[in-house]
């Protein structure tokens, strides 16, 4: 059983191959043990509520429950932008016109935002290589909005992601190229890297201020802006399916868009349901395949747990649960639960 | 004999065929219409005529040939850079982007746009046949200039500027202007230079754009020409440097061309310039300079032989007063070469 639960202390050596694996272009999980048992002491901080859970960093392992090891991570960032400065490039228009003599012309123009901040933020998702396939990476993603929806009180109305941009094979970003090169003296996975260990200060100290006017840019550099990397799109399909829009911000290094929504719009969240667990004797056949199952997910803030269950066990108040998937949920009978759809194409039937 | 004197309406069609001439513009542009340019003469003849000190006055002096009549030059000043309106010039500045954590700084280059050489005295209108250029009537055109300013100097601010044409190819185009102005004008660079020389510049305050520029976001072509003055342009800006002017922070926003900078007061004309009384001579021989005489419409300005005594007279041949329009016992301006 595939199961997903807040990360742990011993999660540390997977996740760290896992970083390791996913090699450039992951911002916030670098490969770095440091940084990363920095990450795993903060969510457990976060989850145990010795922080403020407006500040909380809540970081989720998939654990193959056979061997308990983590073979996934995906997080929320409650906030972005309380500690250090969170940067964006905002894409916006400058018209300059003269009537007089018939000129009217639009320049596309990046300009240096801050406006991010105080906004929830989905952020590190990685999946190990042999565990991809099967509706792994619908759970590992979509997870993280029944914990919004449980808990939106402590999050930002909007959610957003920024989706990784475009680099070739060697990790070269055209943008980079065109921009980030002219005022930074290091590579694009250096200046990536030091951005991921939460160190910003060095783009406020190198970063240009005033708005770059994307004309003066070569090509190959404007055509990458607000696009992601090839292997990012089926990312942002999965996040355009649940109401995830482009807001017109772009990341400051390779240009890749953010893209946002209202958590009450997210459509995993609109589609969830109520039921109560039932805890049965008889034995499920857990093994269907993600057109035919659903998200379930105890209530638990500290220990948030979410698998998931055959369609087929839906009742009208109640979801069947075996013993082994009622203890993974850390529920036992008449404790609540809730529901949501694993794959676009299912409906969960409603309460009659 | 060359002469400088103020442009009358009837110069208007030799004018327009010195605009006209391939390589003999040298700085900012007359218009190149007969309407626009028939304004122009009339607004510099309006500006001879007015009375209060302080009006934006915009003059306009030719170089004529008196036994000819032809016109061979055209030098103008502005009384006040933007003639009551803003003055469009970048400002060449240097940011140090630096990062302690990292150890490392950078220095970058920022092109600011700004209005600060607003109401300073412009030099302008400068244009000359190329085959003068190596002769003594290009610096008689030239400081005529400063001349006529010591003669009316109330009328000018205490700082001068001259912008100076900037690089362009063999072919027309202007790498700076191509790297940057096009994109937001969206016209060529004759078309917005055109403009600029006529009396409203809101186009440029319509069109321009609004924020700062990265110099390292141009093009190599056109970083290369920042304050680069074209090479037609040497003999006119060692000229001008010879005077007292000197490259400073500003740029041309069309060119990138240098915008030259001096103290009125220091200028070495209006330092060397002496004024005397005219006296005559039948000799024709003796140290050559620059005599001007005159005020307003009746201001001329020529090279003459000249034989200085200890007193306060001049003596120079009959023919330069006549050139002058004056006569024993008047007063003029005398500057050496």
């Amino acid at each position: 059983m595939l199961l997903i639960r807040p990360l742990q202390e011993n999660d540390l050596d997977a996740l760290y191959a896992m970083a390791q694996n996913a090699g450039k272009g992951l911002t916030t999980l670098p490969a770095d043990t440091e940084l990363l048992q920095r990450k795993i002491d903060r969510a457990r901080d976060s989850f145990s509520q010795r922080c403020a859970p407006e500040a909380g960093l809540y970081l989720f392992a998939l654990e193959d429950t056979e061997t308990g090891q983590a073979v996934g991570i995906s997080g929320i960032e409650a906030r972005v932008g309380l500690e250090e400065v969170f940067y964006n490039y905002r894409l916006s228009l400058t018209v300059n016109a003269s009537r007089e003599l018939g000129v009217h012309v639009r320049t596309p123009t990046l300009h240096l935002s801050n406006d991010m901040t105080d906004t929830t933020e989905i952020c590190s998702l990685l999946l190990a290589d042999n565990y991809k396939g099967g509706g792994n990476g619908l759970l590992l993603s979509r997870c993280r909005f029944m914990f919004l929806d449980e808990f939106r009180k402590h999050l930002s109305d909007k959610v957003f992601a920024e989706m990784r941009g475009v680099s070739d094979a060697n990790g070269q970003s055209p943008l980079w190229d065109a921009l980030g090169s002219k005022f930074f003296d290091m590579e694009f996975s250096q200046a990536d890297r030091l951005s991921g260990l939460g160190n910003k200060s060095f783009i406020a100290e190198l970063m240009p201020k005033y708005p770059i006017y994307l004309p003066m840019l070569p090509d190959s550099a404007r055509a990458v802006i607000g696009r992601v990397h090839d292997n990012t799109l089926p990312a942002l399909k999965m996040l355009e399916a649940e109401g995830f829009n482009f807001n017109g911000m772009v990341d400051i290094f390779d240009g890749g868009p953010v893209v946002e929504a209202f958590i009450h719009n997210i459509r995993s969240i609109r589609e969830s349901v109520n039921r109560h667990a039932m805890v049965v004797s008889k034995p499920v056949d857990l093994d269907v395949p993600p057109e035919q199952r659903v998200m379930i997910s105890n209530r638990s803030f500290r220990d948030f747990r979410v698998t998931t269950i055959p369609v087929d066990c839906i009742e009208p108040d109640t979801i069947r649960l075996p013993r082994d998937v009622a203890d993974a949920l850390r529920v036992e009978s008449g404790d609540p639960v809730r529901l949501a759809p694993l794959k676009d194409q299912l409906r969960i039937p409603h309460r009659r | 004999m060359w002469r400088v004197r103020p442009a009358k309406l009837d110069d208007l069609q030799q004018i327009l065929d010195i605009a006209g001439t391939q390589g003999a513009r040298l700085s900012s542009t007359l218009p190149k219409t007969e309407q626009r340019l028939a304004e122009r003469i009339s607004h510099a003849q309006a500006s001879l005529a007015a009375q209060a000190p302080k009006t934006p006055r915009r003059i306009l002096l030719v170089l004529e040939n008196t036994e000819t009549g032809q016109i061979a030059g055209t030098a103008g000043i502005d009384s006040r850079a933007g003639n009551g309106e803003p003055f469009y010039n970048y400002r060449r500045d240097h940011l140090i982007h630096a990062s302690h954590e990292l150890g490392t700084s950078r220095r970058v280059e920022v092109l600011y746009p700004s209005h600060g050489l607003t109401d300073h005295t412009l030099l302008c209108a400068f244009s000359l046949r190329p085959e003068l250029r190596e002769t003594t009537a290009f610096e008689l055109l030239s400081r005529a200039r400063m001349l006529f300013i010591a003669s009316h100097r109330d009328w000018f601010s205490s700082r001068m500027v001259v912008e100076i044409q900037g690089v362009q190819n063999e072919d027309g185009s202007v790498p700076f202007w191509d790297s940057l102005g096009r994109h937001f004008f969206n016209m060529d660079f004759e078309t917005a230079d055109q403009y600029s020389g006529q009396l409203s510049k809101t186009f440029i305050a319509e069109l321009m754009p609004p924020n700062p520029i990265y110099v390292t976001l141009l093009s190599d072509a056109a970083q290369a020409a920042i304050g680069q003055p074209h090479r037609q342009t040497q003999a006119n800006y060692e000229l001008l440097q010879q005077e007292g002017f000197l490259p400073g922070n500003y740029l041309d926003i069309f060119d990138g061309g240098p915008v030259l900078e001096a103290r009125t007061d220091g200028l070495r004309t209006l330092i060397t310039s002496h004024p005397k009384t005219l006296h005559g001579s039948h000799d024709e021989h003796g140290e050559t300079c620059l005599i001007a005489a005159g005020e307003g419409e009746h201001f001329r300005c020529l090279l003459t032989p000249m034989a200085e005594t200890l007193t306060d007279d001049v003596k120079v041949p009959v023919s330069t007063w006549k050139g002058l329009e004056k006569s024993a016992g008047d007063r003029v301006r005398i500057s050496p070469l």
